[in-house]
């Protein structure tokens, strides 16, 4: 049995709750298909009058509104001024606000103070951060490929900057596909233009490869599914790999689809032979940068592939001097025959002295050595694909077996979202040009249901959850939006403005909406438990990038500088077999952004707290709770020595030499609130307490690690790591 | 599809109120919006949708001990004399119904065969320990696989595919059964192989990150230098950090009360207390300062080459014993012999023969071997034919591995290959027939046992397996 043989199969024998529909209905006719909500035209509704005028700030307002009194349910209160400061801070740059910035917009009285931090915050650098970070989840961003063989992606930074970079530039979304799926193939006006277009692309190089496959047609099948998958999930919310073994058992997806998508991009290469760890392999495509990019590339390549010729001209050029040195004239003869390049022209020349032509074949033999010593610096590079040299349609495979060709089929789209003629795919080209449009094409493509499933991401990470909870699956197996008009009207909102990110995300947080508290209610908790109907903010706890910068921010050691590489120092192999003595570094005291992605390697941090598997899209990160959590907060070096920074730095402060004060101003950074009297004692008890035990056990500073440890436990309480 | 369908969800505290142990046996379960992706608190037992036990357990834990490179298994348990006879001669595929022509150079074994026992069981002589446990064994002759390479045959192993990230064997035996113990994980797996899929092998996948394996060590480093990643405390002793734990459960507690309800609040309550037990419990278990020198020597402890298997094997025993559900121990990357097969085979046999047979008949002592199934083997075999001279290649086609203990047939050969071992003839066990029959000894239904993600319920045999009753007791 062949892993993916009747794969699809799985999709229906194991399936609990289909859909209800009608049996005599074909589910995979792209036509019917039509009539599931998610790929109906985008509906524009005025929302409802609401009966009790007065909340809303905007139409979002009103949707919400109009739905919670449907229910009989009233919205919480707004949230107290510093909850909300504190939760716009960390949704849009993933950090908290310092005392300062939350002292400055207490105190100012202008009526558009909110406004003002928001713009301040959308025009930041750290917006990207946090927001790029968002959509590298999506792109199963790593540094690492994964799966079998465990090989260092040395060049993925380079994506994952052109991302925040992108994010921050607040690149229309249309072209943020657009170059992300054919940036390679994208006319330029500068070396750099052309570049940086090219390393967008490296979207679709960046995926988990099963590398040691012994077929290379399987592996090009398997890459291509890997990246349908990606593609079909990110944008379309859509599990498209079950239409590689027969017609979708659920969505309106016939197999003949998926072939044409995957001949697009068979047609595309995203593998080369090329040296790594001593030999020969096929790995992810590098091209070289720069004006000189291509030259560098191929002598540094051409050096690797010469190498084991060069070991041994080496070798040979060695015993030849041995034997020029011993004077034996006949295995000297035998080995010039046999090896003219491995000694040098002088000491081939017999009428020379003996002398001299020892002198030259020792320099021919140091320099042998030196070119072996001194391999030349790797260029720089980046992971980019490339239309294959004869890009063709892809014929279906019978059972999804990569083996078992049957009939070929057009490359094109996905039916249930198109109007119109097939594309014309130009010859020559793999077509992906052609995709990335009709992705977001609003007329004739999947441009409306690409907007859905964008700022459905958008108010899932903004909110807590999706109007579509199912982020990644918009299909007849996903769940039904909360607020179908609501998601409309933010589509339209995304396209109108031409595919701006900031604008939409801007609307959402000006919303009263968003200003909510997270006030629990009894009564509406009976009515609607999952909060579905947004009766209230959801509390949510920090994600490992959260949880870590606010902690180096409070400590005062995060440095706000942007990192590139930061797996520089590993090998070729990103987890070895055998010694490993080289692991992974997170001791950059950089943004957690900028951390290396391991596959089956990641940080403690991400492991522990729910970061996203970078195998595979991510639009929702899991939440659990574990007791390694616990052991994190409680034992991990990181966080006690964050800590102790925050400890000194507040001992330091000599604007608060008094304990209470101290104790404020420890809450203030780490909480950005003041404590409440009986919290302000507990911690003056638990310092005063603990410094005197120190102190009767001897040591150094017990001051200090007094207050670390009250800052430690601060860290380590809900309330800090739960956003209100 | 209605919007009704999101309004049944069990708030964690009717939960917490229903489960009489509270937070020691919160568990989530699928029960919980799927798409939120349910969340796991600390180890209990698990409430799948599968309603699981589906029928009765045979077993209630399993021990698996892991062969990496892939041990040889016409060198260990599965005796040649054709193949010996022709060594030195090309093997055709026509010798053993293969497509291709020339399979290459056969290769008999240098190794002495005997049965053993009353059930007369065939062992080479390179496990002499083992033999005199060879009436407990259940020996299978006819496992295959897919994957000519260490990293797919490894995944495909402990997760059943190897393209696609899937949940690992022990990850769902833990979401299924969850764990006995209010201390350990259900899953722990003890030096496990860094490569060639690495955590993947242990890994959840997409459920909930509670079943996750815990993983003690690594392959490459000897188990008693072993530690678990922040389980102790360089700076605090442990009363200082009672007292800031108290501190923080108090500002906790208040929060909780604050928020009225919270889920979210309670777990990470929860966690701490686990948290702080577990730093106690597991140093006390690592320790094998309160075994006796009887045990000690029965495994090997302390001994060359015995030591560090031995002590990964009486490890393992005393995590059986303390209610964890699948406990996986790995020799290092050491059975993969391309070249020299006859003398790395002695070596590494030598290693594990006597912590295995010491495992097996402490177990039996301890009344623990009636209700734990062990399982012995690699990724995948080694060829007949000989390679680089003297080793052999990879054989994924067909290889031995064995069950002792909780459900299974003892004394007991099942399967075999042709004249030459180079494919199964007889009652061929596929990987996924292999998970379906341990699953199947834990009282659970391979079928059933489903995991919503993505729009689909998956299970560890994805659409394939099929229960091998000829094994089990």
């Amino acid at each position: 049995m062949s892993n993916r043989i009747l794969h699809g199969l799985a999709c229906a024998a194991v399936l609990i709750a289909a859909p209800s529909q009608g049996a005599d209905l074909n589910p995979s006719d792209p036509v019917a298909g039509r009539s599931h909500w998610a790929f109906k035209p985008l509906v524009e509704t005025r929302p409802a009058v609401t009966q009790e005028g007065g909340w809303s700030r905007s139409p979002i307002d009103d949707f919400i509104k109009a739905r919670l009194e449907l229910a009989s349910l009233r919205p919480a209160a707004d949230a107290s001024p510093r909850a909300l400061i504190r939760r716009l801070y960390f949704q849009l740059i993933g950090l908290p606000p310092t005392p300062e910035e939350v002292r400055r917009f207490l105190d100012d009285q202008r009526p558009d103070a909110f406004e003002r931090v928001v713009d301040a915050l959308l025009s930041s650098p750290q917006f990207g951060e946090r927001w790029g970070r968002h959509w590298l989840d999506l792109a199963r961003y790593a540094d690492s490929n994964g799966l079998d063989e465990n090989f260092l992606f040395r060049e993925a930074w380079r994506y994952r900057k052109w991302v925040i970079h992108a994010v921050n530039a607040n690149m229309p979304f249309d072209r943020f596909v657009l170059e992300q799926i054919a940036g390679d193939a994208l006319p330029f006006d500068s070396t750099e233009q052309r570049d940086q277009q090219r390393i967008a692309a490296g979207f679709l190089v960046v995926g988990a490869k099963v590398l040691l496959g012994n077929d290379a047609m399987r592996q090009r099948m398997e890459v291509a599914d890997e990246q349908i998958d990606t593609i079909g999930r990110t944008f379309f919310g859509l599990t498209l790999g079950c239409a590689r073994c027969h017609d979708h058992k659920f969505e309106p997806v016939p197999r003949a689809d998926y072939y044409a998508l995957a001949g697009i991009l068979t047609s595309t290469q995203v593998m080369e032979q090329r040296h790594m760890l001593g030999e020969q392999r096929v790995m992810e495509r590098l091209v070289g940068l720069g004006p000189d990019g291509d030259v560098l590339d191929a002598s540094y390549e051409k050096y690797w592939r010469e190498v084991p010729n060069l070991k041994e001209r080496s070798k040979q050029a060695k015993s030849a001097l041995e034997i020029l040195e011993k004077g034996d004239a006949d295995a000297f003869k035998v080995l010039v025959e046999k090896q003219p390049n491995a000694v040098s022209e002088a000491a081939k020349n017999l009428t020379l002295p003996v002398e001299k032509r020892v002198e030259s074949q020792k320099s021919l033999v140091a320099e042998l050595s030196d070119i072996l010593a001194k391999p030349p610096k790797i260029p720089p590079r980046a992971m980019i694909p490339a239309d294959m040299d004869a890009p063709a349609d892809e014929a279906i495979r019978l059972a999804g077996q990569f083996d078992r060709p049957g009939e070929r089929v057009p490359r094109g789209f996905l039916q249930v979202v198109s109007k119109g003629a097939r594309p014309k795919i130009p010859d020559g080209k793999s077509g992906r040009m052609e995709l990335a449009r009709w992705m977001a094409d609003v007329e004739n493509g999947a441009g409306q249901l690409t907007a859905r499933i964008l700022v459905n991401r958008l108010w899932h990470h903004l909110l807590g959850r999706g109007i579509v909870r199912t982020v990644d699956n918009f299909g007849r197996t996903g769940e039904m939006p909360s607020h179908p008009e609501l998601l409309d009207h933010l589509a339209k909102e995304l396209i109108d403005s031409g595919w701006s990110i900031k604008t939409v995300v801007r609307q959402i947080v000006l919303s009263r909406t968003f200003a909510m508290s997270s006030a629990y209610n009894a009564k509406a908790h009976i009515i609607d438990p999952d909060n579905r109907l947004l009766w209230r903010a959801h509390r949510r706890r920090l994600d490992p990038e959260a949880l870590r910068d606010a902690m180096l921010r409070a400590a005062g050691q995060l440095d706000l500088s942007p990192m590139d590489s930061t797996v520089w120092y590993l090998g070729d192999q990103a987890t070895a077999v055998g010694k490993n003595e080289v692991r992974r570094r997170t001791d950059f005291p950089c943004r957690t952004v900028y951390l290396p992605v391991i596959r089956n390697d990641l940080p403690e941090l991400f492991q522990v707290f729910d970061f996203a598997d970078p195998h595979s899209t991510t639009g929702a990160r899991p939440q659990t709770t574990a007791a390694t959590q616990g052991l994190f907060m409680l034992n991990d070096r990181m966080v006690m020595d964050a800590a102790e920074s925050l400890a000194r730095r507040i001992l330091a402060d000599d604007r608060i030499p008094a304990s209470g004060a101290r104790i404020d101003r420890m809450f203030d950074l780490i909480l950005n609130t003041p404590p409440t009297d009986e919290e302000r004692d507990a911690f003056l008890d638990f310092v005063q307490k603990s410094e005197k035990r120190l102190t009767e056990e001897g040591g150094t500073e017990p001051a200090i690690r007094a207050w670390s440890m009250a800052c430690h436990a601060m860290f380590s309480t809900s309330r800090f790591q739960f956003l209100e | 599809m209605h919007c009704d369908q999101f309004t049944h969800s069990i708030t964690r505290r009717a939960m917490l109120r229903a489960s009489a142990g509270g937070f020691g046996h919160l568990v989530l379960s699928a029960l919980a919006a799927r798409g939120v992706a349910a969340s796991g608190l600390v180890p209990g037992p698990a409430l799948s949708t599968a309603q699981v036990p589906h029928f009765t357990a045979r077993a209630k834990r399993i021990i698996f001990l892991f062969m990496w490179g892939g041990p040889s298994h016409v060198d260990l348990f599965d005796p040649k004399p054709r193949l010996t006879q022709s060594t030195g001669k090309p093997l055709t595929g026509k010798d053993v119904g293969d497509k291709r022509d020339q399979l290459g150079q056969a290769l008999g074994s240098p190794f002495k065969f005997a049965q053993h026992g009353q059930s007369g069981i065939w062992m080479s002589e390179l496990f002499p320990h083992l033999a005199r446990q060879a009436d407990r064994l259940c020996v299978m002759r006819s496992v295959h696989t897919e994957g000519n390479a260490h990293g797919e045959a490894l995944l495909r192993l402990h997760t059943g595919q190897a393209n696609l990230v899937r949940p690992s064997v022990g990850a769902w035996v833990s979401y299924g059964l969850g764990s006995e113990s209010d201390n350990l994980p259900a899953f722990i797996t003890l030096s496990p192989p860094r490569g060639h899929g690495g955590v993947q092998n242990y890994g959840s996948a997409f459920l909930p990150a509670i079943h996750h394996g815990t993983a003690i060590g690594s392959a490459e480093i000897p188990i008693a230098k072993a530690v678990i990643p922040n389980l102790t405390n360089h700076r605090l002793n442990p009363g200082q950090q009672r007292s800031q734990l108290d501190l923080v459960q108090s500002l906790n507690r208040t929060h909780l009360r604050d928020a009225e309800m919270d889920p979210g609040i309670e777990g990470l309550i929860g966690s701490y207390e686990l948290a702080f037990r577990m730093q106690s419990t597991m140093p006390q278990i690592m320790s094998l300062s309160d075994e006796s020198q009887a045990t000690l020597d029965l495994y090997g402890v302390g001994h060359e080459p015995t030591n560090n298997f031995a002590r990964q094997c009486l490890l393992a025993r005393k995590f059986a014993e303390r209610g964890v559900r699948y406990i996986q121990v790995s020799t290092d990357y050491t059975w993969d012999h391309h070249n020299k097969v006859e003398k790395g085979h002695i070596e590494e046999a030598a290693k594990v023969d006597q912590p295995i047979a010491g495992l097996l008949q402490d177990l039996d002592q301890r009344g623990l071997l009636k209700d734990t199934l062990v399982l012995w083997g690699g990724e995948f075999g080694r060829t007949p034919t000989v390679e680089n001279g003297d080793g052999r290649g990879h054989h994924p086609q067909v290889f031995t591995m064995w069950m002792a203990g909780g459900g299974v047939r003892n004394g007991l050969t099942y399967g075999a290959t042709d004249d030459f071992g180079y494919h199964p003839v007889e009652n061929p066990v596929h990987m996924h027939d292999l998970h379906a029959t341990l699953l199947h000894a834990l009282g659970m239904n391979h079928e059933r046992l489903t995991y919503r993600y993505a729009g689909r319920d998956f299970r560890l045999t994805d659409v394939f397996g099929k229960v091998v009753h000829g094994v089990l007791g």
